[in-house]
């Protein structure tokens, strides 16, 4: 019960967030300058036709009214429609949303494949040449930009081995694994880098305490003893930064959406954010918000999985 | 001239085509020789917002929207030309004040529905409404009415030759009325049209997928009905060099836009063609009479002669396209007599002193991110500044600048126009008539005497004269030093070799309907 207790606690937190998100977006994107209908139609078009078209659309009531209204709506999951290209905000998202949990979890899970053994050698073998060569790679990988990376593995893996596909998102599960997998190393030579520094700081300050020492002191094999007892127990600072950076990815991974021609979520973004596609830019950040957060509860959660001391504190 | 005229005109124009593209593509021998069948892979840039023909007005949705719809006029197959669409005939008023159209016998939609009088007349209104994308193309006319069951009426308010060009747009294309008023949104994700190809399926992001339409009314070289091809894929792939790795790679037969760093190194590869075709884009920095110091007309002068635009075609361009004598691209009428205005330092030195600038500095605004343009303001503000002028380069997002230009809150911006009709007076009137909603498309320019000629140009239907009146024009906008024109840049695509009868015509798009895989 516990448990249970603790999640309905984190989501009802997660209540005000999400307002405080659509209040923000909401009125900050009507300071921007420029305006949908003058953008598409390239300035060939009267006030008095704008005016129409802003009327029909209701986008010409007072701000707050037009608030009240869009959280009412979303209430029931209708988001609005384009006003660039005449469709609801919903359908819209949901034609994005997949590609764009693909391409995260792909990431994710290839950083982490990436990230436990060489952070576990990395530490292990402290200050030898085998930790030196991995923070080396680790530094030159994070150094280099997505964009970059992405070609190069296009160029390597699709050009010259043939063995990825270099565009698209794939039609069914394998496909998408097929398609996913150069994107998702693209984000995993960004993020395992941050990953592995972050485990093996915390990986050392484990080895560094008293029942460490009496495990040895039990004469059990250093391997077992990272696995077992250090791993598990340097895993929750690791575990916070693949949650930020999992939040961060969600509209921030455009480049490789780009290189990749993926319909993500993040190409969505831009492009709306680029024709002032307003209900569009609402629908998105409301996503978005509600993505970062259920990331950071499962997050929190599994905080619980490899430490039950979080429930009491 | 009379409407007989017109169509014995048309009808020779299009024999003449004919036979130029049967010659061209290699004779009778390639005619026979035509395959037909095989999936063509195109990756372009730009992603269609939605397939509804009325709403649109960016390239993603033009293009593909050309595939599937079809107008009464269509562009020929250069696309500076028209031919014959969905009306096989049409004749003008003796004063110029109405057109009537024939509909063409027979002609079905692609659901095998006949197409009658009454779509096309509704597909003309929808276009012709001012709140429409395209309103502004059929500002003179009046009324769209249907005579009989074959037969449809435009009215004009005043003589307007462009009214068939207009006719041709994407935009004026008839679709099944039925269809639309059920459901506009579900007819922008699948258009029921009479065009070659039909949409199977249309993956917003990602990709629009044609397959032919079984009901085409126009048949091939080899006698059977259009398209050549199996199944056409319009792949959207944002990334250039991603389009070029793909075209390498095998992945794409054909690839849109190819960056003006690679078309060289493309050349050179066995196997693919780079075509470098006319458009009707000009690349020229939008400048506001309005503002201080730019209302003098020698220093807007004096902005021309300091332009380096040899560096820019060099070191920007790539040598890709043709430095610009014209206020507007390189549409029917442009002429190759107005005199360019040369870089000479000395020449813009004198007129900044003669107009005794005060030091007001210029503020050249730039799109964030767009690379080449910023290159070309940096190009730009080095001859500015040694002539004696003082530039600061400013960035936007795309949005904001362009709100800030129509606002007339600039200065100086570098961008570009396209035209999207094959016909002068649609740019020439944007750009030099202060009349209009943009106030001479964000310049602020006012000189009576073009917007006189322009009047004169849009009512004479004297193909020598109309030349000769857009020619007039030309010279007295541009050396009236309306903007700065840079380069009037061609499109620059890539294909395999197995890809035959690709063309992108002047308006922006290619007629799929004659291409064929020879595999």
């Amino acid at each position: 019960m516990t448990s249970l207790r603790y999640v309905l606690e984190r989501l009802l937190h997660a209540l005000p967030v999400l307002l405080g998100v659509t209040i923000f977006v909401f009125f900050a994107i009507q300071l921007v300058p420029g305006d949908p209908i003058r953008i598409m139609m390239h300035g060939r078009i009267s006030d008095q036709e704008v005016q129409a078209i802003y009327e029909r659309l209701g986008m010409n009531r007072p701000l707050l009214i037009q608030y009240v209204d869009f959280l009412r709506k979303a209430a029931t999951g209708d988001l609005g429609t384009s006003i660039i290209q005449n469709a609801p905000v919903t359908t819209l998202i949901l034609e994005k949303f997949w590609p764009s949990i693909w391409l995260l979890a792909s990431g994710a899970v290839i950083s982490v494949l990436l990230a436990l053994p060489l952070a576990s050698i990395s530490a292990f073998y402290r200050n030898r040449w085998a930790d030196h060569l991995i923070r080396v790679a680790g530094m030159v990988g994070f150094a280099m930009p997505p964009f970059w990376i992405g070609l190069l593995l296009i160029l390597g893996f699709g050009l010259w081995l043939g063995w990825f596909p270099i565009a698209g998102y794939g039609q069914d599960t394998a496909g998408h694994l097929h398609h996913m997998f150069l994107p998702g190393l693209t984000i995993a030579l960004f993020l395992a880098p941050i990953l592995v520094q972050s485990l093996r700081t915390s990986m050392l300050d484990v080895l560094a305490a008293d029942y460490i020492e009496v495990a040895r002191a039990k004469g059990l094999s250093e391997w077992r003893i990272l696995l077992k007892h250090v791993l598990r127990n340097a895993a929750i600072p690791a575990i916070t930064v693949l949650a930020v950076n999992i939040g961060w990815l969600v509209s921030g991974a455009v480049i490789v959406e780009y290189v990749f021609s993926l319909p993500g979520m993040g190409s969505l973004l831009v492009r709306s954010v680029g024709f002032r596609d307003y209900p569009v830019i609402q629908g998105l950040s409301l996503v978005f918000a509600v993505i970062v957060i259920v990331v950071n509860l499962l997050a929190d959660l599994s905080y619980m999985l490899v430490d039950r001391r979080v429930l009491k504190a | 001239m009379r409407s007989s005229e017109k169509l014995l005109c048309s009808a020779t124009t299009i024999v003449a085509i004919l036979a130029l593209a049967v010659l061209s593509s290699g004779g009778i021998a390639e005619a026979a020789g035509i395959k037909r069948g095989g999936t063509l892979t195109v990756a372009r840039p730009d992603d269609p917002l939605t397939l509804d023909p009325f709403i649109p007005s960016d390239n993603g949705s033009i293009y593909a929207i050309a595939q599937v719809c079809e107008p009464l006029v269509l562009g020929d197959d250069t696309g500076k030309g028209l031919e014959p669409g969905l009306a096989d005939s049409w004749e003008a008023s003796a004063d110029g004040l109405s057109y009537t159209f024939k509909l063409r016998d027979g002609v079905k939609f692609s659901n095998g529905k006949p197409v009658t009088v009454d779509d096309a007349v509704f597909s003309l209104k929808k276009v012709a409404d001012p709140a429409a994308s395209y309103g502004f193309a059929f500002d003179p006319v009046k009324s769209i009415d249907k005579v009989d069951d074959s037969h449809l009426r435009i009215t004009l308010k005043t003589p307007y030759v462009t009214l068939l060009s207009a006719v041709s747009l994407f935009s004026s294309s008839v679709v099944s009325m039925a269809d639309y008023t059920k459901d506009p949104a579900a007819f922008g994700k699948s258009p029921v049209c009479t065009g070659p190809f039909k949409v199977e399926s249309y993956e917003r992001g990602s990709q629009v997928v044609l397959v032919p339409n079984q009901y085409y009314w126009r048949n091939g070289e080899d006698g059977k009905p259009l398209p050549y091809l199996d199944k056409v894929i319009l792949k959207y792939v944002p990334e250039s060099n991603s389009r070029v790795l793909g075209l390498r790679n095998g992945d794409f037969d054909a690839i849109v836009a190819v960056p003006l760093s690679q078309a060289a190194s493309i050349k050179q590869v066995d196997g693919m063609s780079l075509e470098v075709a006319p458009g009707y884009r000009l690349d020229y920095v939008y400048l506001n009479h309005a503002k201080k110091p730019i209302d003098d007309k020698r220093i807007r002068l004096a902005m021309n002669y300091a332009a380096n635009r040899d560096a820019i075609m060099k070191s920007v361009y790539f040598g890709v396209g043709q430095i610009a004598n014209s206020f507007m691209p390189q549409v029917n009428y442009w002429s190759d007599k107005v005199e360019p205005i040369p870089y000479d330092l000395d020449k813009a030195k004198a007129l900044i002193k003669e107009a005794g600038y005060d030091g007001t500095p210029i503020k050249l605004m730039v799109d964030t991110g767009n690379a080449p343009f910023k290159q070309i303001a940096t190009i730009l503000q080095d001859g500015w500044t040694q002539a004696g002028l003082k530039v600061e380069i400013v960035e936007f997002d795309t949005g904001t600048s362009f709100d800030m230009t129509q606002k007339g809150n600039y200065q100086a911006y570098v961008s570009y126009i396209t035209s999207d009709i094959n016909d002068d007076d649609e740019l020439a009137t944007l750009e030099g008539d202060y009349h209009g909603s943009t106030e001479a498309f964000f310049s602020r320019y006012k000189n009576d005497q073009v917007v006189d000629l322009l009047a004169q140009a849009r009512q004479t239907s004297d193909k020598a004269k109309r030349a000769d009146l857009y020619g007039k024009i030309q010279d007295i906008v541009y050396h009236d030093a309306y903007s700065v024109p840079l380069n009037f840049l061609p499109y620059v695509n890539a294909y395999q070799n197995k890809v035959k009868n690709w063309h992108n015509i002047t308006v922006g798009w290619w007629w799929l309907r004659q291409v064929w895989l020879d595999q």
